[in-house]
């Protein structure tokens, strides 16, 4: 009875703070959310409750095949590049958590001169280089520096993880009677579940909001991903913001973003805990 | 893969340890061959798309280049590096820069610990938090700034209300606080994730163990989790510290540098596209990475071992 | 009324979209200038303009198949603009043919050689009845570079309830609004003085108006003289009088149209745009709103205010340049003028199109706009315009802080830098 009470009463703290977490968090998302469903006349009233609410500025985002190509562009250009990044990064990751080899440091040292250096100096050669080969607004003009500028941080996430996982255990499967394959998958791979979502999550969300790339490498609705077509879109004269549009558009594109970590965050914990680890 | 050092009968030892030995460095050899062959595709595809922007931006740093008057160009080496440090508000926007990242990282490295502590720990709707906790992050920077804009202008928004009728985007000092907190806001959840991801890798059998030494909860926090951590917490003081450095978006929505309240970045971008000065903006390129790997260099000497690839731990 | 032309507008932009699509069909945007089967595509970069796809079919009709005009909108913000065409540019990519460029944007454009200049017969065609200041703004050097196609200036806006005749000079509005602000009624005189273009427009309403100079007539040195230095004390005095919304010093144009809409401001300083928005956005206003000129320096001396707009250029690496001639020049004949300026709000540069009736609905205020514009003044020109405006600005900003004398030397010396491109820009 006792501890049924305490585990109760962990329940309500927990939910507590839980509320708090989401309240934090939410907030300003829900005052975007509440733009996007305010009238031109009341969208600057300062209420954070519209006073009239309207879907126009969802219906007026999706009257032209602008915004919903821009939607494709981002999703494919975004999951592709979070896909090979995470392959490469996850390759090299695993050589330096394992592997010992002339130019490891070199190559660490590399990456993170590549994540360092200001991004806006190299748009305008990199620019250059895809216009000449033919890459400028295509989806692997935007495929490829994605995957540039996404593999340190994928590097350096996965080999972080992967410096913990006791690989040991895979010698022990393999000594209790398992073939290498089933050893990597049900030990080894599970243990590096979580740095591998972990990196898939952060640079899928580094994809999917840069803006600095996918503004200066495009230049029609081929390849221009979410964020660049936001500056695109017109407000009723050259001077008016296209704010209800511009909340309207932020609320969708946000809606994959809450599919994708939700579909993640449970693999990101689940490794340790799934009971592959006995004895 | 591992180099199986043979288990041979002692009664050919000495063949067996000469065996071992060119074992040893045949395995070393294969080991060296498939490090690189992992290591290959990643560093030709970083290569080969940063490798010519990056060495062409630095050259540009030795020239007097300016797109409007392209007859002018010409090498003066050293001679961009002396107007750019000389020039008080390179050292402004320096300032404003260092302030923003300190206050930023460190009070999110302290957000994104309890953060995760939560996204880990709860017994209540885990989904939802985790998920929540990371919408502000997955959102398009931009945007969000923008909101920001909106709530803190008198008339528009529901947060300037807090301040009577002052607007504080409009003073130095609060639109700092303002710009802090929408950074803050935005990037927590990565420190988070990265956090919580760390703490899913403590063993429990290690907690466990030190419970029943009678440790108690904070003396395992710091005793067991945070050193099992290191390394996550190396790469999200890193990476963010990186990023914090670079601040851009936030400010150029927000105040659009009035105030005296331009990064280093807006500086550069300023030189570097509005002004058109190759030169000059190149240069201010190559400063800011000058600087960030310099914080990066203190940062990984002060976390050693943590570092990845330095050392033994996590092979064999 | 309102619901029928969001309707409208929201159809024309599907078929907009269509068009487009169609138009860029069989063009490989990556490699540009992809003809088809010999009929050179001219490709017009351009800003969003809502129904500036109808002045695009339009001219392909005219051009009857000489040539196929395809419109790629660039983006809604003048500064990103300027950064795609000129990274572009920079490139000597042939995949730009007719360029929208904004007024100030001219010289550096011809001095960096990134566009061509109109001689000859074409040349004349685009003078022809068009406005001398917008002439001047498509000028470098004595030549002409683009044809003007639309320009644009800052009215004053005032309540008529609150205010029986507008004032005619800055320190009669400072004065009408502090009597307001003692009698506790909407005072406040709403306009932009945010870090940007929009606060170096002010202040060059003032330096102008008061017939100072910024810059020597070749444009090649800082002149500076004292009708500069007054300007400077006349925007230090205004925004210390007390008559500013809160936000001033972070206001751009929505920003300041959306003030004066919310009711406490009794007079607005701003573009024409937002007649309309204040018809659709505050019905309960709209009928005491009035205009007239933008106030001067002097009471006897009509303001000179500020002119914008944008002009049509021909890109240097344009592999068609008869044909983009040609259709520059369509794209801005009078009667395309006349219809954007009814449909898009951008008032014309062709004199005869003011007197098209048709002006009268969508510009009830059109008379006060062409003699502003005739009276106008450009800002300076010079290749290092966007030098001259950072540096300026951040002078400028906050205006309260504005020290005439010592701000008067500081420019003098940071201006001639930021002309030669020496120096950091802040």
């Amino acid at each position: 009875m006792a501890v049924m009470d305490q585990s109760a009463a962990a329940k309500w703290r927990w939910s507590l703070i839980d509320l708090v977490v989401i309240v934090f968090a939410l907030i300003p998302v829900l005052w975007i959310t509440s733009l996007s469903f305010k009238t031109p006349a009341t969208i600057t009233d300062g209420n954070f409750i519209p006073r009239e609410w309207t879907l126009e500025n969802y219906r007026n985002i999706f009257s032209t095949d602008q915004f919903v190509r821009a939607l494709i562009n981002s999703i494919g250009i975004g999951l592709i590049s979070t896909l090979v990044a995470v392959v490469l990064g996850t390759m090299a990751a695993y050589a330096i958590a394992r592997l010992d080899f002339p130019g490891k440091k070199l190559l660490i040292g590399i990456s993170l001169l590549i994540a360092m250096f200001p991004q806006v100096s190299l748009v305008s050669p990199l620019f250059e280089i895809e216009r000449s080969i033919g890459l400028f607004d295509t989806w692997p003009g935007l495929i490829l520096p994605y995957i540039t500028f996404g593999l340190p941080l994928a590097i350096y996430t996965l080999s972080a993880f992967f410096r913990q996982i006791p690989w040991d255990l895979e010698k022990a499967a393999k000594m209790d009677g398992a073939t290498q394959g089933e050893a990597f998958r049900r030990v080894i791979a599970p243990l590096a579940a979580p740095g591998v979502f972990t990196t898939a999550i952060l640079v899928f969300i580094f994809c999917w909001n840069d803006f600095l790339f996918a503004i200066s490498l495009t230049s029609t609705e081929r390849s221009r991903t979410v964020p660049a077509a936001l500056s695109f879109f017109q407000g009723a004269s050259q001077f008016e913001d296209p704010t209800g549009a511009i909340s309207a558009a932020a609320v969708i594109i946000t809606v994959p973003i809450i599919l994708f970590v939700l579909f993640f965050q449970r693999r990101i914990v689940s490794g340790l805990t799934s009971g592959a680890v006995k004895g | 893969m591992t180099a199986e050092t043979a288990t041979k009968p002692t009664t050919h030892r000495a063949r067996a340890e000469k065996k071992a030995k060119t074992q040893l460095s045949e395995g070393r050899k294969q080991e060296r061959k498939l490090g690189w062959l992992l290591c290959a595709p990643a560093a030709i595809v970083m290569l080969a798309v940063t490798a010519y922007p990056i060495i062409y931006s630095v050259w540009l740093s030795f020239q007097r280049f300016d797109l409007k008057f392209p007859d002018q160009r010409e090498f003066i080496g050293l001679g961009n590096y002396i107007t750019v440090l000389s020039n008080q508000y390179w050292w402004t926007a320096f300032g404003v820069t260092m302030l923003i990242t300190v206050v930023t990282v460190a009070v999110e490295l302290v957000l994104g610990m309890a953060l995760a502590w939560v996204m880990f720990k709860t017994l209540v709707g885990r989904g939802i938090v985790r998920t929540a906790a990371l919408i502000p992050y997955g959102i398009v920077t931009v945007v969000a700034a923008f909101s920001w804009k909106y709530a803190w202008t008198p008339d528009t928004g529901y947060l300037a209300k807090l301040f009577a009728d002052g607007a504080p985007l409009t003073e130095r000092a609060s639109s700092l606080a303002i710009i802090v907190l929408a950074e803050i806001w935005k990037t927590t959840p990565f420190m988070a994730l990265l956090l919580m991801a760390g703490l899913a890798l403590v063993p429990d059998d290690l907690l466990k163990a030190a419970s029943m030494d009678g440790a108690t909860g904070w003396q395992r926090f710091t005793k067991v989790m945070l050193p099992v951590m290191k390394p996550a917490i190396l790469v999200a003081l890193l990476f963010r510290t990186l990023d914090a450095f670079r601040v851009f978006d936030n400010i150029y929505v927000l105040t659009a540098g009035a105030n005296n309240t331009s990064s280093v970045s807006m500086l550069a971008y300023n030189n570097l596209i509005r002004g058109l000065n190759l030169g000059i903006g190149s240069t201010m390129s190559v400063l800011i990475f000058i600087a960030v790997a310099i914080i990066a260099f203190i940062f990984v000497k002060l976390f050693g071992t943590a570092a990845p690839g330095s050392e033994e731990e996590g092979r064999r | 009324m309102a619901e029928r032309s969001r309707e409208s507008r929201r159809r024309r932009r599907g078929v907009a979209a269509l068009a487009a699509v169609a138009l860029l069909g069989p063009t490989a945007a990556a490699c540009g200038g992809g003809d088809d089967g010999g009929v050179p595509e001219i490709n017009v970069y351009y800003a969003p303009e809502e129904n500036f796809q109808q002045v695009v079919d339009d001219c392909n009709q005219q051009a009857q198949g000489r040539y196929r005009l395809a419109y790629q909108v660039l983006p809604r913000g003048a500064d990103e603009q300027r950064v795609q065409m000129v990274r572009r540019l920079a490139a000597e990519d042939d995949g730009m043919d007719v360029l929208g460029l904004d007024v100030t944007w001219t010289a550096e454009f011809a001095s960096a050689k990134w566009i061509r200049e109109w001689t000859g017969q074409q040349k004349s065609e685009a003078s022809q009845g068009t406005l001398q200041q917008p002439l001047e703004s498509a000028s470098y050097e004595g030549k002409l570079y683009a044809a003007p196609k639309n320009t644009n200036t800052q009215l004053l806006w005032y309540r008529s309830d609150l205010v029986p005749n507008p004032p005619k000079t800055w320190d009669e509005m400072i004065k009408m609004s502090q009597d307001l602000k003692s009698q506790g009624k909407p005072y406040e005189i709403d306009t932009m003085g945010a870090q940007y273009e929009g606060l170096v427009v002010l202040y060059n309403n003032m330096v102008a108006s008061g017939g100072g100079k910024m810059l020597s007539d070749d444009g090649g040195k800082v002149e500076f003289d004292q009708g500069a230095v007054d300007a400077l004390g006349t925007l230090q005095k205004f925004a210390s009088a007390g008559v500013t919304n809160p936000s001033f010093t972070n206001t751009q144009e929505d920003g300041a149209r959306l003030q004066f809409q919310s009711g406490s401001g009794a007079f607005q300083l701003n573009y024409p745009f937002v007649w309309p928005a204040l018809q659709e956005g505050a019905p309960d206003l709209k009928d005491k709103v009035k205009w007239a000129r933008y106030p001067g320096i002097d009471a006897g001396t009509p303001s000179k205010v500020t002119i914008g707009g944008y002009n049509l250029a021909v890109s240097s690496y344009s592999k068609h340049p008869a044909e983009a001639y040609e259709a520059a020049l369509c794209l801005r004949s009078p009667e395309h003028q006349l219809f954007s300026a009814v449909n898009d709000g951008v008032p014309p540069t062709i004199e005869s199109v003011y007197d098209d009736p048709k002006m009268d609905e969508a510009y009830p205020f059109k008379a006060d706009i062409l003699a502003q514009v005739k009276d106008g003044a450009n800002r300076p020109i010079t290749p290092a315009y966007q030098n001259l405006s950072t540096v300026l600005s951040a002078t400028l900003s906050p205006p309260a802080d504005i020290q005439p004398e010592q701000d008067a030397k500081e420019l003098r010396g940071s201006i001639q830098d930021a002309l030669e491109s020496k120096g950091v820009l802040p």
